[in-house]
């Protein structure tokens, strides 16, 4: 059974277009793991920064009175694209796996559809 | 592990006595005002302390793990410290699940322990914990992420007795209109119980508790009940470093077995 190490290996092996991978609490904007990045893309601050995304969504949709959740966020750059996925999980985990993909050669279905089977693994 | 048991008694906090430990690449428990570090070559594999809810706890009541199969895996691997193993070997948790719930254990712990500067105060050498490896994390990442937590709840609100004290509801304080997760953190607050308390009842990481906790009392709904003779949480070492650190599993089965008397 993969653990979280494989897990974020997983993302970045058998999801086309895949850089960079991260495992995020955003209660505190701790990163649980991180795979990929490096001098030029620090996904510390990917971490912490994108957890203010998440709790800016959370709060507008709690405003709004909305009872939905989110199954993710999708931000579209020029050459790339960062995906946030928030985990499920009975205990209300609070976290994201946030995903750094290549624009021109990611398919956004596809990976999603994966990102689903690789968060059930860690999912409690 | 060449060195005898040391007492901490006259140095400084747990995050520096950590963080000389961490240099020496030590093994073994460090115990503090407010819980226990263990490190494996001066890395960091568990914290527990009396003021969060441990691993169990956070498992059993969400259903993740029935009450049976977790206490089946301490009985069977607690003496080995494998008991995290077992977990995942009877197929009862996924690896990946068991290493997201232990990291947010281990740092929910370390909040206690590092975030107030509370003193060491012995080190046991070569003492391990019951629920064996899962993850290891370096002692700065602990430091830095403790503090980091410290001031994200004073910028909230900066009453750190919020954290520990037993909580009460403001006169006319409703969970309506309040957010699900606000709402339902304000109806377990009872005059009694502590955020510990309270983060079992929901079965919620503590840290997020403190969250909620600390927005409550921002907003003037809750705050630490008078100083009455109500019973805190005791500390984890009461005698000052001078019993053996208790060993939890054991304790937790004879309480079960009492209870179930």
């Amino acid at each position: 059974m993969a653990n979280l190490e494989t897990s974020l290996k997983e993302c970045l092996s058998s999801i086309d277009g895949a850089s960079a991978a991260a495992l995020v609490d955003y209660t505190s904007g701790m990163a649980l793991g991180t795979l990929g990045g490096g001098k030029e893309f620090n996904l510390e601050v990917a971490a912490a920064g994108n957890t203010d995304v998440v709790r800016a969504k959370l709060r507008t949709m709690e405003l709004l009175g909305l009872k939905e959740e989110i199954e993710d966020i999708l931000i579209t750059l020029n050459s790339q694209y960062h995906m946030i996925r928030l985990l499920k999980g009975r205990g209300g985990n609070g976290l994201f796996l946030y995903l750094v993909l290549d624009a021109s050669r990611a398919n956004l279905a596809m990976a999603r559809h994966q990102l689903r089977r690789i968060e059930s693994e860690l999912e409690v | 592990m060449t060195r005898v048991t040391t007492t901490w008694t006259t140095q400084g906090t747990t995050s520096a006595a950590l963080g000389t430990l961490a240099a020496e690449g030590a093994s073994g428990a460090l115990s503090g005002e407010r819980g226990i570090v263990y490190l494996s070559a001066g890395r960091v594999v568990h914290v527990e302390s009396a003021f969060t809810p441990d691993l169990g706890a956070l498992l059993t009541p969400s259903g993740a793990v029935p009450p049976d199969g977790w206490w089946d895996a301490v009985d069977r691997g607690g003496t080995q410290h494998r008991v995290g193993h077992r977990l995942v070997d009877s197929g009862r948790l996924a690896a990946g699940a068991l290493e997201v719930c232990h990291l947010g254990a281990l740092f929910d712990a370390a909040y206690f322990l590092l975030a107030h500067d509370t003193r060491a105060h012995r080190f046991r050498p070569g003492a391990s914990h019951w629920l064996g490896a899962v993850r290891s994390v370096p002692v700065d990442a602990v430091v830095r992420e403790t503090g980091r937590r410290r001031a994200l709840l004073d910028r909230i609100w900066p009453d750190p007795a919020i954290d520990t004290a037993p909580l009460t509801r403001v006169p006319d304080a409703r969970a309506a209109g309040l957010p699900v997760r606000r709402g339902r953190t304000l109806t377990q607050v009872d005059g009694v119980r502590t955020a510990a308390e309270i983060a079992s009842a929901l079965a919620c990481r503590t840290y997020r508790t403190l969250v909620e906790l600390r927005r409550l009392a921002a907003a003037g709904l809750v705050a630490p009940a008078p100083p009455a003779p109500a019973p805190s949480v005791p500390t984890a070492d009461p005698a000052g470093g001078v019993w053996d650190d208790p060993d939890t599993a054991l304790l937790r089965r004879l309480r079960d077995a009492l209870e179930a008397l």
